[in-house]
């Protein structure tokens, strides 16, 4: 064993996230750590980088105890970590990214040429084509997942953490990535993927550790298990099959008549969309994200105003209505990024769970305190939300409950139409099928809902209609019965439509 | 429970930034050869050693504690009003040319003079808020310069159009308002006058508001995180003036007390001299932003400043001891925002990494 972990206990306070938990890493092996949020994957996963330290266990690295206290230690005994969200510079060249830190220096300069050879050279070596002198904030995310695993090997990792490596990639990105993990694998390297998507667990690990609630359920080889014995060890339960029932769409809910936005660049971030979302019907829309969606949804909601086009909700016009008009028209709003639209960090479950829903819960301009507490506490049961209290802030909630909160507060409206973008981004397979299958419920019960959504998956699995937008265009649509992945993964590369 | 946590964990810093502002004053004091212990007790005294004392040490707070409750309001909005210098010369203006013009029973004056001064002040900042709403002016930069424009047209004001020119002497200042149109004294020959009930119940009604109104949850959630505030429907345009046109009016509030309960006249300079603008902006900075807290800070800054005069008059050490002490405050607290300023930063640049992907 080049790696063991061995009955690693750690405790927050009260809170246990990590209950003895046996982990092993072999030599070129790939060993996927799956579980839901909150499971424990991170916290075991800083214990190994150095960020924490353990209550209780051991580590041995090569037969050697070890304690690492900072990640620079574990860095210095060949073991890296790419985070979830990228640690670049985006205004430096993928050449000096990668050397940071142990950059060739000449005359106490940075020896750019010797930083570029090292750099080609490396990328030559293992097999991951990168231009050197390129700047990171013009390269594609999948280009940049290869900067950081290329910048971890020339720190001479031998063991590479990847923490949920694929969230951001496109399947193509995606499919080049878990080839190279396996090409290094073969090569000598090792790793660590940690994944809540089973699909890829079982295409690229040897190895697959399953974590509930802190303790390992499961720890088994790839080749002897399956997506649904995964799922089982990682919720506890078999999950249901949701079923989309034939449904026949009613009056045009949310209607786009050549709608245009201008943006900075010479290219229209918006280019004559048109579409219109339906009643008891959910419409999808794939792509790669920064092709215009967020835009998109920021014109629907009235966050920006289009330079041209036409937009009706419920048949009224919203163009020009503020972003409180087009609520009181009937919208509610799964944001794409919780952080940046969803929450106020520093406010509290219940404050956050609040906006939007002031008008009902008010008296002579006070708000009605215990009616709302009342309310998100029957979110919190219902989605089992876990937070400390109502009174706790945001901040302190995972990203996934944060998540159920966001849905769970939009959901309350029961609003004719719903945006939902990226309604489960980074949340567990239990918390995805709650938040599935309340959607679904809604366009069941008559609701029109905008579903955008960068994982394919998801758009073939919830929608009745898929559209791909592409550079500010809608380049594709099909009826879901007829969409093939294949034929969707085109249109999201610049295919043309048919 | 949750709550003594909140308050005990919000005043650990505050208390904290004091001791070491004692300690640094200590060290000062030693270096020029005073006695420690004395120069403080001194201070004490000089704040609360005698009723006369501690009602002087609560007039010098009413105008702190109304400004700092101005500028808590506009930093929870999150918008960093820095002009309550110019907005509480301009109350103080106001209030003192409509006592001094408008006919009627003193206590009409009165209340007309008060009203006058808080929509004044409330306008003046309003329209920095309008400027950045309509403008996207900074309101940082318009605040801190339209205070320059507010003192020199008060200081123009009475140094001719409206100069008391009764007397012999030719001063800066507007005749003395009737008696009948002061505001009372609370105790008899003692300086604190009905502007401190203000204080006083303007804090409790800045903390009801901030807690459980409507209006003051979006104040929170815009100051919190202005793009959640605008997803959610908040208007911020809207909410801006509102904030600004009360934060302003505070400050107004604060220089037509002043003129009405202290001085009865509007002075030239007799509002910037004392720094009771900063003193709030500072009260509030030390108690981010709550109201109770920002009264509380108040309180310490104005003990801590007619503590100064007791020093300077019963000790060889300077009253610039005070202004020592208070500076470390500042150091202390500045240090704690520039922190936070750097966190906001990354997170902002986080948020732009993660959008453009």
């Amino acid at each position: 064993m080049l790696l063991q972990m061995k009955g690693i206990t750690k405790a927050y306070g009260g809170v246990i996230a990590n209950k003895h938990v046996d982990f092993s890493l072999k030599k070129g092996e790939v060993h996927a750590l799956v579980g839901e949020n909150g499971a424990g994957k991170t916290t075991l996963m800083r214990i190994l980088y150095g960020m924490e330290t353990p209550t209780d266990g051991s580590i041995t690295l090569n037969g050697k105890p070890l304690q690492f206290s900072s990640p620079a230690d574990a860095i210095a005994n060949g073991i890296g970590m790419v985070h979830q969200h990228f640690m670049l510079y985006p205004s430096f060249t993928i050449a000096e990214n990668i050397v940071i830190g142990r950059e060739p220096r000449r005359f106490g300069f940075i020896n750019q040429f010797r930083a570029i050879s090292e750099v080609a050279e490396l990328s030559r070596q293992y097999g991951m084509p990168v231009d050197p002198r390129r700047v990171i904030g013009d390269c594609s995310l999948g280009v940049q997942q290869r900067v950081e695993i290329l910048k971890v090997l020339h720190q001479g990792a031998e063991i590479i953490i990847l923490d949920e490596p694929t969230g951001v990639l496109t399947p193509l990105e995606v499919k080049e990535l878990l080839e190279s993990v396996r090409r290094l694998a073969r090569s000598g390297k090792s790793f660590i993927i940690i994944t809540h998507k089973l699909q890829e667990v079982m295409d690229v690990a040897d190895r697959i550790t399953v974590l509930r609630d802190g303790e390992v359920t499961g720890a088994v080889d790839a080749s002897g298990t399956n997506v649904d014995e995964l799922s089982r060890l990682m919720v506890g339960r078999d999950l249901v099959n949701l079923q989309r029932k034939e449904q026949t769409p009613g009056q045009p809910i949310l209607e786009l008549e050549g709608i245009t936005l201008a943006g900075s660049g010479s290219k229209p971030v918006l280019d004559h969309i048109n579409l219109s979302v339906h009643a008891g019907e959910i419409v999808g829309i794939a792509g790669i994200s920064g092709n215009g969606q967020s835009e998109l949804l920021q014109v629907i909601s009235g966050l920006a105003k289009p330079d041209a086009g036409a937009l009706r909700l419920q048949g009224k016009d919203i163009k020009d209505a503020s972003v409180r008009q087009i609520r009181e028209q009937g919208l509610a709003h799964i944001p794409e990024d919780r952080y940046q639209w969803g929450v106020a960090k520093e406010a509290t479950v219940a404050d956050n769970g609040l906006m939007g829903h002031t008008d009902r819960y008010t008296k002579y301009g006070l708000i009605k305190g215990g009616k709302v507490r009342e309310m998100v506490r029957g979110w919190v049961e219902r989605f089992s939300i876990k937070t400390g209290s109502l009174d706790t802030k945001a901040q302190h909630l995972s990203g996934g409950n944060l998540q159920k909160l966001i849905v769970a507060r939009e959901l309350e409206h029961r609003s004719p139409f719903l945006i939902a973008a990226e309604p489960t981004r980074g949340v567990d397979v239990g918390a995805m099928e709650v938040i599935h299958g309340e959607l679904l419920k809604r366009r069941d019960d008559g609701g029109a809902v905008l579903l955008v959504s960068s994982e394919l998956t998801e758009v073939l699995k919830l929608s009745d209609r898929i559209l791909v937008m592409y550079e500010g265009r809608i380049v594709g649509e099909t009826r879901a019965e007829e969409a093939s992945e294949e034929r969707i993964s085109l249109w999201m590369a610049g295919g043309k439509r048919q | 429970m949750n709550l003594v946590n909140q308050i005990a964990k919000s005043l650990l810093q505050p208390l904290l930034a004091i001791l070491v502002g004692l300690a640094a004053g200590a060290v000062a004091i030693m270096i020029v050869g005073g006695s420690v212990v004395d120069t403080y007790a001194e201070m004490w005294k000089g704040a609360f050693g005698s009723f006369y004392f501690f009602t002087n040490t609560l007039a010098r707070a009413t105008p702190i504690i109304l400004i700092g409750l101005g500028v808590a309001l506009a930093f929870r909005a999150g918008f960093f009003n820095l002009g309550a210098e110019g907005q509480l010369i301009l109350g103080g203006l106001s209030a003192a040319l409509t006592a001094l013009h408008v006919p009627g029973p003193g206590w009409l004056k009165l209340t007309l003079a008060i009203i006058a001064g808080i929509i004044a002040a409330g306008i003046w900042s309003a329209f920095a808020g309008w400027l950045d709403t309509r403008f996207r002016m900074n309101l940082l930069i318009t605040t801190l310069l339209l205070n320059y424009i507010a003192v020199y047209f008060a200081s123009y004001m009475v140094s001719h159009p409206f100069m008391d020119r009764t007397g012999s002497a030719a001063m800066a200042q507007t005749p003395m308002v009737e008696n009948a149109a002061w505001l009372p004294k609370l105790f008899q020959g003692m300086s604190v006058h009905a502007g401190f009930l203000f204080a006083m119940i303007g804090t409790i009604l800045l903390f009801l508001y901030i807690r459980y109104t409507v209006s003051g949850y979006e104040v929170r959630m815009l100051g919190g995180n202005p793009l959640f505030a605008s997803y959610g429907g908040v208007r911020r345009g809207r909410l801006m003036l509102i904030s600004m046109f009360v934060s302003g009016g505070l400050a107004g509030l604060a220089g037509a007390a002043e003129v009405l309960g202290t001085q009865y006249r509007f002075i030239d300079g007799s509002l910037s001299a004392p720094g009771y603008a900063w003193s709030g902006i500072m009260a509030t900075l030390l108690a981010s932003s709550h109201p109770i807290g920002t009264a509380l800070a108040a309180l310490l800054l104005a003990a801590l400043q007619t503590g100064g005069m007791g020093v300077e008059r019963n000790t060889d050490v300077p009253l610039e001891i005070s202004s020592l002490i208070q500076a470390v405050l500042i150091l202390f607290v500045s240090a704690r925002i520039s922190y936070s300023f750097i966190k906001n930063r990354k997170k902002a640049r986080a948020a732009a990494d993660g959008s453009s992907t």
